[in-house]
């Protein structure tokens, strides 16, 4: 008995040992193979749109530029239908084009010059006009009619078949179109709007952002549904999915269908039996080979065989430039040799193609973290990776939108990564304590890689000193980007030194002017603060990291005065309608800093006429510039006062604190990162001209900021590198759409010279502010007085100064 | 094989899951709680002493024990006499079950009641600003910052005993259930009266639970600290601010070394105070 006890005894240790058995690192041999990526050369021309022919040719066409025909050996030639591309006739919305270069449009025109057509779409009796071309440019009105369908139905995803029959999608069914007589079939329901149409055999699959539908041309009937490409869809469609059908495999070789042979139904198991699932007849082509629907987004490249139940992955989004977050794939075309060519958006294709060279992913890893999504980081980790085949560049953000991470969550979770040693190679500093990351020494400090930039003059000195640490004088961190604070405004009202009493003294002329209404751009108390905080933070702690609550007394009297002038053009009703017709753009339960500077750009201009001072921030060096031009101009139009725009003016206010900037996307490497060689190699791409002049990809709401480096500033702000379409249309050649509002020269040297003088730094999401706002908040509402206010935040500081 | 070796055998897979995720881990806090953060430098005591004279670690210190000091005898307190006065009642269960619904109250759904309780502007203060008002003896009321003035540990003990009441007096109930009722009924028979019942045969007869509700409330304690964290912040005000706090904002700082000597002490308190109670109610 007591020798089986012991035997027992050492199974037991033996299978718990066998249970941890392979916990550790282990040594593994990486397969070899996987898509790598091209650019493709496209004609000139701004493309949006990719027809895709069965011989390997392709159509391409821009709402603006004609339509293309590039063939199977990358030869373009113009259809000669330069009649299409006239914008100022035209604003186009969708277009179809078959394999034989026949195409239709849906359209408004830009000037309606039939008055009846445009009483009617007005009334929203029509919505869109459609026009058909066909193959050898003839062009036709098309009238879409038919029983069931009514005028004000939107056609906005065409598609031909290999037939040459044109089918049509509106957000509640699709059709089949006669392009002779414009008689339109109602073929079925869908619950969305189906952006993709693709055709395999005589089956065609129609897809919306949820669903799926296979409809048997032939037998003229909806098939079964798939819920596995359905669940996929459902997850896959944000940022953009294309569709593309081929029956060839990723290596060029033929795929047999399964169903031909044994009856089956499908190359696996019938994904859903439901209506006799999708694997019914007509799933393969006529020759007998299963058609596979390739699916490109920015998570990778899939594929699913029709009437499989499997969806697999053969790409990864993020070692291919399918996972270039700025861009969004609109077409792709599924070549005979198992390679494709996606198009996306921003005037850029690539091949993708199968390199059985490669390994199937790289070596080495360079861990890049953030806490919130930058687009900008992103963008960078995926050029690095291009320069870089070997390195997988994994980007990492603690509070993704998906999930409801709080920032302290996601704090505590790097934490617990760091404690167990597995530290990230970069971390973006944004919202993060960077002297309590410096101090634990989990920041390499960055003299020696920002030395030779800051002794060649490229960067700004004075921002990069900015964040030099005082204990340890070293840096740690730097700023890719800065805003700069500035407020807008009548002349008269911005007279004086830009501090918070010239501002109050400001907003107490423009009262007497117009006692009714806002006179800053502020629907709460919150925003108050929000807009005068950051220029004077800084000045409130000492280099002991003391309060100064003397001054945080006077600034809370001080935006108490600003709420109190601003509350007086309302009563109660009247506040409540000025926040309600804001809301629509505004949440204030989401705002934060970035918000207030990103309205004084875009949102506030829907307000003039309506305020009279505005304080925010300077946030990109063009749009910004002409942002404040525009701006101006909306003033004297809405105040319907033209003279009033010479004398509307700008100017950089200080606050409390002098020559305030805003650190945006603060990089700092990490002491135990594995990669230090290729961190420090990263760092320097985004300190590279070419990176910093990536301003304008953070679309659509530019909020990347002014570059620290000079000539990207300089660049940036030299008209002739900027090409029409991305700024905006403050260049728009036609002169329609905006005047030119370009700053002048000496509006950018007064930029130049802001860059030049800013050398105190303000972050956002420190305890002080997060504290000073909830306190001041109730200092503003009255509950507080601004006495008392402080001392409550001296209170809780003290604990924090205390731990 | 012996009845002992049998027990230890079956011991093994319990031990060994609290050897390897309770015991190791501790032991490796031990060790950390000697070294310096970030370079794992060895400083003796150094970090014990950083705790010890914090100032944060002072008032945290002071806050809880205070907070425990009132919380767990009322909790124990009134719990028992409720228990006491439903153990006959014939509609016990329904009320029992009643009592037990503020423990399946969601946190987020308690903290957002207590905010509209205890608000400035929250009903409380209305209602006590009606009666100043229609009542014209008494002084006018001023509307009061519960959360931001020295109400604020006196809220967080409410909210503390009517989440856990409910659930105590389960326990206590069970305890008196496991009396034998025969001995009551021979003291009664005797002309015992009921403070005599009490205090000679109900009293020594839960002594086993004192010390399981005393434990479980004490820990209760600790637990609330979600609650107030959620109403209150990372940072409350200076009265309601608990060794969680500064554990949490010292896993935020980084301060993984004090932290680590912070939890070794906590535990040596806490295996004292348990050993105490154990020996006084055990």
């Amino acid at each position: 008995m007591k020798k089986k006890g012991r035997i027992m005894l050492y199974i037991m240790i033996c299978a718990m040992c066998a249970a941890f058995w392979g916990c550790g690192d282990q040594e593994e041999e990486i397969p070899m193979g996987r898509y790598a990526d091209r650019e493709v050369e496209l004609p000139p021309g701004t493309f949006e749109y990719m027809h895709p022919c069965p011989d390997g040719s392709y159509y391409l066409y821009g709402m603006d530029t004609e339509l293309t025909y590039v063939d199977a050996q990358g030869e373009s030639k113009g259809k000669d239908r330069s009649w299409e591309s006239n914008a100022n006739i035209h604003v186009k919305y969708a277009v179809g084009v078959s394999d034989e270069g026949a195409s239709v449009f849906a359209y408004t025109p830009r000037f309606w010059n039939d008055e009846e057509m445009e009483a009617l779409w007005i009334a929203g009796d029509i919505r869109y006009l459609y026009y058909y071309v066909d193959e050898k440019g003839q062009k036709q009105a098309l009238e879409p009619h038919g029983e069931g369908y009514e005028k004000a139905t939107n056609l906005n995803t065409f598609a031909f078949s290999p037939e040459g029959e044109l089918y049509a999608a509106s957000d509640h069914a699709v059709y089949r179109v006669n392009v002779g007589n414009g008689e339109v079939e109602s073929l079925f329901a869908t619950g969305e709007q189906v952006k993709s149409i693709v055709f395999g055999g005589d089956v065609m699959l129609a897809a919306d952002d949820g669903k799926a539908y296979f409809y048997d041309r032939a037998e003229g009937k909806l098939l079964g549904g798939s819920s596995v490409l359905d669940e996929f869809l459902s997850s896959h469609s944000t940022g953009g999915l294309v569709l593309a059908v081929s029956d060839k495999d990723m290596q060029g070789n033929v795929m047999p269908d399964s169903s031909k042979n044994d009856g089956d139904g499908g190359a696996d198991a019938p994904a859903d039996s439901e209506g006799g699932g999708a694997s019914g007849a007509g799933m393969g082509d006529d020759g007998g080979n299963a058609q596979i629907l390739y699916m490109a987004c920015r998570t990778g490249l899939y594929r699913y065989i029709w009437g499989g139940s499997v969806i697999e992955q053969i790409a990864d989004g993020q070692m291919t430039a399918l996972g270039d977050t700025q861009r969004s794939p609109r077409a792709m075309q599924a070549l005979d040799n198992g390679a494709f060519r996606v198009l996306f958006d921003g005037n850029y294709m690539v091949e993708m193609y199968y390199d059985e060279t490669l390994p199937a992913r790289p070596a080495k890893e360079l861990t890049v973290y953030s806490l919130e999504e930058n687009g900008w980081i992103r963008y960078a980790g995926q050029l690095f990776q291009k320069e870089h085949p070997d390195v997988l560049v994994r980007y990492e953000t603690g509070m993704d939108g998906d999930n409801a991470v709080s920032r302290e969550d996601a704090l505590k979770n790097l934490n617990t990564r760091l404690l167990a040693g597995e530290a990230p190679d970069v971390i973006v500093m944004d919202r993060m304590d960077i002297e309590q990351y410096a101090d634990k020494g989990v920041l390499r400090e960055l003299d020696g890689i920002l030395q030779p930039y800051l002794d060649d003059g490229i960067l700004y000195r004075n921002i990069v000193e900015g964040m030099r640490m005082t204990e340890k004088n070293k840096i740690y961190s730097v700023p890719m980007m800065v805003y700069l604070p500035l407020w807008l405004g009548e002349k008269t009202y911005l007279e004086g030194e830009d501090s918070l009493e010239d501002i109050i003294a400001g907003m107490e002329k423009a009262r007497q002017k117009h006692p009714e209404g806002a006179i800053l751009y502020t629907l709460y108390p919150k925003d108050v603060l929000l807009q005068t905080m950051p220029v004077c933070l800084p000045a409130w702690t000492s280099k002991d990291g003391s309060l100064d609550v003397e001054k945080l007394t006077a600034y809370y009297q001080a935006v108490r005065k600003m709420w109190e002038i601003d509350s007086a053009g309302f009563d109660d009703a009247g506040r409540e309608a000025w926040q309600k017709n804001n809301m629509e753009w505004y949440e204030p339960e989401d705002m934060d800093m970035v918000d207030i500077g990103f309205n004084f750009q875009y949102a506030a201009q829907q307000n003039f006429g309506e305020t009279w001072l505005q304080l925010g921030f300077l946030m990109t060096p063009q749009v910004g510039m002409t942002g404040i031009h525009v701006n101006k101009a909306n003033m004297a139009a809405d105040w319907q006062e033209k003279e009033l725009e010479d004398v509307v003016t700008f100017d950089a206010y200080t606050g409390q604190a002098d020559n305030v900037y805003w650190a945006r996307t603060i990089v700092g490497l990490c002491e135990q990162g594995k990669e230090p060689e290729l961190a420090e190699e990263y760092m320097n791409l985004l300190l590279s001209d070419p990176m910093m002049r990536k301003w304008w990809l953070d679309k659509p709401r530019n909020r990347s900021g002014l570059t620290i480096r000079k000539d990207s500033l300089d660049d940036i702000l030299d008209i002739d590198n900027i090409e029409f379409g991305q700024t905006m249309g403050f260049k728009d050649p036609t002169g329609i759409n905006r005047p030119n509002f370009w700053p002048t020269e000496e509006e950018k040297q007064w930029l130049y010279q802001m860059m030049e003088d800013a050398s105190c730094c303000y972050r956002p999401g420190t305890m002080l502010e997060e504290c000073a706002t909830k306190v001041g908040v109730r200092v503003l509402a009255g509950e507080l007085t601004p006495e008392e206010g402080a001392k409550e935040v001296e209170r809780k500081m003290a604990i924090e100064m205390e731990e | 094989m012996r009845w002992r070796s049998k027990r230890l055998l079956f011991l093994l897979p319990g031990f060994a899951g609290v050897m390897l995720f309770y015991l190791l881990p501790f032991l490796e806090v031990v060790r950390r709680s000697f070294l310096k953060s970030g370079n794992s430098a060895f400083v003796g005591i150094d970090n014990y002493r950083a705790v010890l004279e914090n100032g944060a670690f002072v008032l945290a210190v002071r806050n809880t024990f205070l907070y425990m000091a009132v919380g767990v005898p009322l909790l124990m307190g009134i719990s028992l006499i409720l228990s006491l006065l439903l153990r006959n009642l014939l509609m016990r269960r329904r009320l029992v079950s009643a009592m037990l619904l503020p423990m399946a109250v969601p946190a987020a759904v308690m903290v957002l009641t207590l905010q509209i309780l205890i608000d400035r502007q929250g009903v409380i203060n209305g209602m006590l600003t009606k009666i100043s008002e229609q009542i014209t003896a008494l002084p006018a009321f001023e509307a009061i910052d519960y959360l931001n003035t020295e109400w604020a540990l006196f809220v967080v003990v409410c909210s503390f005993l009517w989440k856990n009441t409910g659930y105590m007096v389960i326990l206590w109930l069970a305890g008196l259930a496991a009396l034998p009722k025969e001995v009551e009924e021979a003291a009664q028979v005797d002309g015992a009266n009921r403070w005599q019942n009490w205090h000679y045969i109900i009293r020594p007869g839960l002594s086993g639970s004192f010390f399981t509700i005393g434990m479980l409330s004490v820990l209760q304690i600790f637990k609330s600290y979600r609650e107030v964290w959620m109403v209150a912040g990372s940072y409350p005000q200076a009265h309601i601010y608990f060794l969680q706090h500064l554990l949490q904002n010292w896993y935020l700082k980084l301060e993984f070394d004090r932290m680590a000597a912070l939890t070794v002490i906590m535990s040596l308190v806490l295996l004292i105070v348990c050993l105490f109670l154990q020996k006084k109610l055990g």
